[in-house]
């Protein structure tokens, strides 16, 4: 046990690490890292720091504010450890400086990011350059922290992500029955007419029968007539949105069968004549320049955000709101989009949700509780993120020593479970058909200015990857199908097959990552392109030079004929790349037989196919060293 | 970017190309300067023989979000499409096509696409998304089948 200590912390000492993110974890983890005696590390954040940030980043000071976070993190933890080295970076990690080459010289890499977008892009290049990920995330008292080792555990992407919640048009415009609908249903509809862009498509109003030949009469209801006092209009608007549609919904017997029927509001139920007049009064002494900081809740005199309105103050809220953006806000009507720090878009919206709430017999909520709910906020919890960058530390320190037998995926949870308040979970295995890791990514150099598509198709796909019928996308623009195809499209592929690379309609280019597929086979990778000028002639007589590698193998599951087939191999790096097949057969004919049920019979057949080809052509060429092995298999046979 | 998406509609794709029902196109969608996107599908749909949509050729957009197949494609007709479960900006509100209910991941292009061919015909009167194909359709059924059939003139075989 002495002994392991010892190497850890020599592990610790001599690791080289890489932070993306120096927010909420990141704080937390680049301090935990310096007092546990790691002394290079590496981090990137795009972000300067704003004063929301302070409560809870605590290397941050009011005085930083503005600066960029990575480098005000660094000068604060060389306060209390001036002995390290921190590297900051103010850039994106999406930037083409943070290539494969970048992440390949750490040991390790720990996220403490905000998007879904930069942790795929993170992921990504992780698998690329084989260095382990640790991955994390919180969410108010929630949190998790992951380990990602290329071929050994999942990779991020292996287990698809809940996307953020929808809703069905027909249960916002029809038939709400949570508050979160009548929230929706206020800001991207009610609010998008009104005030967003005319020509968007907007399903708020249900067409009426009566007004069936002219549906602009509809349309009209909406749009404020030159010398239209701003009252009435608002009145207008309030009654067609909460009386008059909600009794036209109720005509539709059939909604209500099984439903709570709504009950229309009218602004005179609800608000007598003079009171609107006496709003306007009011609003006189509180006029502010600053468009952002105009405020129904202001001229109202109503204060406290946490508080309840009454429908009654919610329709005066509604009315007051409406009026200011058509007085004050006049220049930004038609381009305006719900915006959470927009504080007379909230008002509208909240006070416009609680109107629609009470016709549904929904409870009403605060302005405080209606923002958040409108701008998708939760609010963050320093403990949260301190508790998970001390996880992501132990687990960096595990992976560092290879011990993969105590990797664990920790979840933080809000109420104890069984006691605990955190929960280890053994990491996965890889998920055979996730597309991000199970995939075989090759590069390819080329050059993108004088090199004709047909080329690439001919030389490198037809040939090297043995496909027949291939199919060639750049993100998701298809540039070539190969056999029949609907008439239009057959010229379009046939000009693009003429066309040099860089001309194509979505030009590939150096760094592009072309995504082959057969239309056959069902073999499937991605190509990373790399622009370079010139080729020898003798010794690269393609003009083109294909390299890659595979993952390691995990297990070997070897029943197919593949291992009679792989004759001619005698060397260890090639039996890899036996098995390393012969897994990828395995992913790909469950897949497809789940996924298309009519085509499953020739499944079998196909990847068997696609393995006796693969070997075939690993037979004969030698230049084809890069589907074998892992990276140091790949050198070896180079050298 | 999600490659799930991609790779799911890519599989699509050639699953179409295969195979796929009589008269109904699905292609993606072809723009000016010749990009051919995969995210957005247009599509045909035929109008069932023996219907009052006979004879029509139905153009339908299907728009794929990064989510797919997680989450269902948007469904649109043109326009003021004349159906009691089309919304009037052409959205198709269909049980199926919706998250909430009967959306799964393992529903095809080609499951998609009959499903709406056979809701033209059979229209869900309890979930109305506009009001005149609705009102027509439980009111006047006259009137409404006289109206369905003129539709399906305005959108005839496209040779």
């Amino acid at each position: 046990m002495a002994s392991s200590h010892f190497h850890s912390t020599a592990d610790i000492k001599g690791a080289k690490v890489l932070m993306v993110g120096a927010g909420g974890i990141g704080c937390e983890l680049l301090k935990t890292l310096a007092l546990s005696g790691f002394r290079d590390i590496h981090i990137i954040d795009m972000d300067t720091i704003e004063v929301s940030n302070l409560n809870r980043q605590f290397l941050f000071r009011q005085s930083h504010v503005g600066q960029s976070k990575a480098k005000v993190a660094r000068d604060a933890v060389l306060k209390f450890k001036p002995d390290i080295s921190i590297t900051p970076y103010h850039a994106n990690v999406k930037d083409r400086d943070f290539d494969v080459d970048f992440f390949k010289q750490f040991n390790v890499v720990l996220n403490g990011l905000d998007n879904l977008d930069a942790r795929r892009h993170v992921n990504r290049l992780c698998l690329a350059a084989d260095v382990p990920l640790v991955e994390s995330g919180t969410t108010g008292f929630l949190g998790q922290v992951t380990v990602h080792v290329k071929g050994k555990t999942e990779c991020y992407e292996c287990q698809p992500k809940p996307a953020p919640k929808t809703y069905p048009v027909c249960t916002i415009t029809s038939t709400p029955s949570k508050f979160v609908h009548c929230i929706v249903w206020a800001k991207d509809l009610l609010f998008a007419k009104l005030l967003g862009d005319k020509n968007q498509d907007n399903d708020l109003n249900v067409r009426s029968s009566d007004a069936a030949s002219s549906s602009e009469n509809v349309e009209d209801v909406f749009e404020r007539s030159k010398d239209e006092d701003i009252e009435q209009y608002g009145r207008k608007i309030f009654d067609h949105v909460f009386g008059y549609n909600i009794e036209l919904a109720l005509s539709n017997e059939e909604t209500w069968k099984s439903r709570n029927r709504p009950k229309p509001i009218y602004s005179k139920d609800v608000l007598s004549e003079e009171l609107t007049q006496q709003n306007g009064g009011v609003d006189k002494n509180h006029v502010s320049d600053d468009g952002l900081s105009v405020s129904a809740m202001v001229s109202l005199g109503m204060k406290n955000p946490q508080d309840i309105w009454s429908v009654k103050e919610n329709s005066r809220i509604f009315l007051e709101a409406l009026r200011l953006f058509f007085t004050k806000r006049e220049k930004d009507i038609g381009n305006l989009s719900f915006d959470k720090d927009d504080q007379l878009a909230v008002e509208f919206v909240t006070a416009a949700a609680n109107i629609r709430a009470t016709s549904f017999g929904i409870p009403l909520h605060s302005l405080f509780e209606a923002k958040g709910i409108a701008g998708n906020i939760v609010h963050a919890v320093a403990t949260t993120n301190a508790v998970i960058a001390g996880l992501i530390v132990i687990e960096a320190i595990k992976v560092l020593r290879s011990d993969i037998k105590s990797y664990r995926m920790t979840y933080c949870l809000e109420h104890p479970s069984r006691n605990m308040l955190l929960m280890p979970v053994e990491p996965f295995e890889p998920n055979k058909s996730c597309y991000v890791c199970s995939e075989t990514p090759l590069s390819l150099e080329i050059n993108t200015n004088s090199t004709k598509l047909k080329d690439l198709v001919e030389k490198i796909v037809k040939a090297k990857l043995g496909m027949n019928l291939p199919l060639i996308m750049n993100a998701s623009s298809l540039l070539y199908e190969a056999g029949d195809v609907e008439d239009d499209m057959a010229p379009i592929y046939e000009a693009n097959l003429e066309k040099v690379l860089a001309e194509l309609p979505s030009p590939v280019t150096g760094g592009t990552m072309l995504t082959v597929e057969d239309y056959l086979q069902e073999l499937k990778c991605n190509i990373n392109i790399k622009h370079r000028e010139e080729f020898d002639e003798e010794k690269e007589p393609d003009g083109m030079v294909l390299s890659g590698w595979t993952q390691p193998v995990s297990a070997a599951e070897n029943k197919d004929k593949s291992i009679v087939n792989g004759a001619s191999t005698s060397d260890a790096t090639t039996a890899v790349a036996e098995s390393e097949m012969d897994d990828e057969i395995g992913i790909i004919s469950p897949l497809k037989k789940r996924k298309l049920p009519d085509a499953s019979d020739n499944s079998n057949a196909a990847a068997e196919t696609k393995n006796n080809k693969q070997l075939q052509v690993i037979d004969d060429e030698d230049d084809l060293v890069v589907l074998e092995g892992n990276v140091d298999g790949f050198k070896k046979r180079r050298l | 970017m999600s490659g799930i998406a991609r790779g799911r509609l890519t599989e699509e794709r050639k699953s179409w190309r295969k195979n796929h029902p009589h008269g109904f196109v699905a292609k993606p969608e072809t723009l000016p300067d010749g990009t051919i996107n995969l995210m957005v599908w247009h599509c045909t749909i035929p109008g069932k023989a023996g219907t009052d949509w006979e004879g029509g050729f139905f153009p339908l957009t299907l728009h794929f979000s990064e989510d797919y197949p997680s989450k269902p494609p948007k469904c649109k007709f043109p326009q003021g499409f004349f159906h009691p479960n089309v919304y009037p900006s052409g959205t198709v509100c269909l049980s199926i096509l919706n998250e909430d209910s009967g959306w799964r991941p393992a529903i095809t292009v080609r499951q998609i696409l009959i499903g709406i061919q056979d809701l033209l015909d059979q229209p869900n009167p309890a979930d109305p998304a506009q009001t005149e194909g609705y009102h027509l359709f439980i009111q006047d059924v006259v009137e409404y089948k006289k109206r369905v059939r003129q539709q399906a003139k305005q959108y005839p075989a496209i040779l």
